[in-house]
């Protein structure tokens, strides 16, 4: 996740270069929002908070902060810990807004085949309320896992040894999988 | 099970969060125009850009989403010094209204360690923002400001002539609720002892309601904001000393320093404004006879004043000295 060019182009950002900017948010563009799109379930919100998070990256970025303050200017691991933390705050805020479910389960009545779109919103639902009462980091290491990143990618993105992500991530199944059956009753 | 399958049950029932093609975001280089779009300079600043930036710093307002963490932050700090003349108790509740103002610097190092916290998301608790304050609507005339913004006897400074311009400011309100794990886990991010903090914190609901405003320019560019003094609220058990002190380790001062500091700061009675050493320097002003802070701009171009009289805060900005500002806030009418 640390690539090699990563880092150049952060050294490139550091002295004012636009264009190295541009290519960093090509690079991760889609797996951020693929994270939060997991995380929100909602195109739109996942879209905004996928902005905001590279306007950090960018205000880190041109400010030198990484350089100053991270020797191995991570940008990965900053950016999916950064969304998830982002991600888990839109939906704290979406709870405070009590528009949960008018945002996670939009009606499809008087839609064809609406039961079996209901039925996939509701799977889809509960898989998201599991994942938000488990801690940040075993939804993060689930979610980067499930969609294809390797564990030392995992790894440097929770800031944990690559030998140690195994173990976190069948630790962070049995929560899930413990908080799943408990909310849905399936024990 | 065994742990591999249960992994891999996970991971399956995880597959139906993945995105279809209708959920598949906008092209990239659509994202990054737009991204691009929001990183332009934002309009000329309703108020002169010393004053909105310190404004910022202070109290909002935020144009950004990405800024209420910051905001958070910002507000926790003065909400946790805030505490000031009890003006209501209940059983459970505490009424405080600012009456004097303490200055402490904050270093651009600092400020950067919170900034870069507050940027990852982390933020001690749930803040739930009922209006960001600051936002200006222009009126006609101070009647018309004092009849819409309740204010009675809106003061003015007869000896700059009419002003030019009269807005309202609106007020503000955010409530927040303190996560207490939340909350250490953030101290310690910022390398601070997480133990800093008093226990039986967690769920404590702290509000703070500011209030609309009156703000009048004239040509030269002075500029008065007057508004009731803000209004904070939050349950008995909360020990604003033991806070403060926290706060003001949080601010950057060292424990020995941060304790005999908050020793001295009645924290019942005061507002600690957090000065960033990079943005302004600060000194003790008196102002019809009451207690203020000055602030200037490093560059000395800009000189405000802030205090606080029969519980009406006023700022006061102008491009003249400390003392002549001083001199004029004398004058108001």
């Amino acid at each position: 996740m640390t690539s090699l060019s990563d880092n150049l182009l952060l050294e490139q950002i550091g002295q004012g270069d636009v264009a190295s900017f541009e290519a960093l948010f090509h690079q991760h563009y889609d797996r951020v929002y693929g994270l939060l799109f997991r995380l929100l379930g909602n195109r739109d919100e996942a879209e905004d908070v996928t902005q905001e998070v590279f306007l950090k990256l960018h205000d880190h970025a041109f400010s030198r902060r990484f350089l100053q303050r991270n020797r191995e200017h991570n940008i990965g691991a900053w950016l999916y810990r950064t969304a998830t933390n982002m991600g888990y705050n839109a939906i704290r805020g979406r709870q405070r807004r009590w528009q949960r479910n008018t945002l996670l389960v939009p009606s499809p009545e008087g839609v064809p085949g609406a039961d079996k779109e209901v039925e996939q919103r509701e799977r889809e639902t509960a898989v998201r309320q599991t994942l938000a009462k488990l801690p940040e980091r075993d939804t993060q290491l689930l979610l980067m896992r499930q969609m294809g990143f390797s564990y030392a990618e995992c790894a440097e993105a929770v800031g944990v040894a690559p030998t140690s992500v195994g173990t976190l991530l069948a630790r962070a199944a049995a929560a899930f999988k413990e908080a799943y059956e408990e909310e849905n009753g399936e024990r | 099970m065994n742990e591999e399958k249960q992994l891999q049950e996970v991971m399956e029932q995880l597959s139906v969060l993945e995105p279809t093609a209708a959920d598949a975001p906008r092209p990239a280089r659509q994202a990054y125009a737009q991204l691009q779009a929001a990183l332009q300079p934002e309009p000329a600043a309703e108020r002169p850009p010393w004053l909105a930036r310190l404004g910022h710093w202070l109290i909002g307002p935020q144009r950004r989403v990405a800024t209420a963490v910051s905001f958070a932050l910002v507000l926790l700090i003065i909400t946790f010094s805030f505490p000031t003349v009890r003006a209501a108790a209940s059983d459970l509740l505490s009424l405080f209204r600012v009456q004097k103002f303490a200055a402490i610097s904050i270093s651009p190092e600092q400020l950067a360690l919170l900034q870069e916290v507050a940027d990852q998301g982390m933020i001690p608790g749930e803040l739930r923002i009922g209006q960001e304050p600051g936002r200006l609507t222009p009126v006609d005339s101070l009647p018309e400001a004092a009849k819409l913004t309740g204010l009675t006897a809106v003061r003015t400074l007869p000896t700059l002539g009419e002003p030019t311009e009269i807005f309202i400011s609106e007020g503000g309100s955010a409530e927040f609720k303190v996560d207490e794990a939340s909350a250490r886990a953030l101290l310690e991010a910022a390398n601070l002892d997480p133990d800093l903090l008093p226990s039986g914190i967690d769920g404590a609901l702290i509000t703070i309601v500011t209030f609309n405003g009156v703000e009048q320019r004239w040509e030269d560019g002075t500029t008065l904001l007057q508004l009731d003094s803000p209004l904070v609220r939050y349950p008995e058990r909360l020990d604003p000393a033991v806070l403060g002190e926290a706060l003001l380790q949080i601010l950057g001062l060292n424990p020995l320093e941060a304790n005999r500091l908050a020793r001295q700061i009645d924290w019942t009675s005061t507002l600690l404004l957090p000065i960033p050493t990079d943005m302004a320097s600060f000194e003790e002003m008196t102002v019809n006879g009451t207690s203020g802070i000055g602030l200037s701009s490093l560059d000395g171009n800009f000189h405000a004043l802030i205090w606080q009289e029969n519980g009406r805060l006023y700022l006061l900005v102008a491009a003249q000295t400390m003392p002549e500002l001083a001199e004029l806030a004398n004058t108001l009418e």
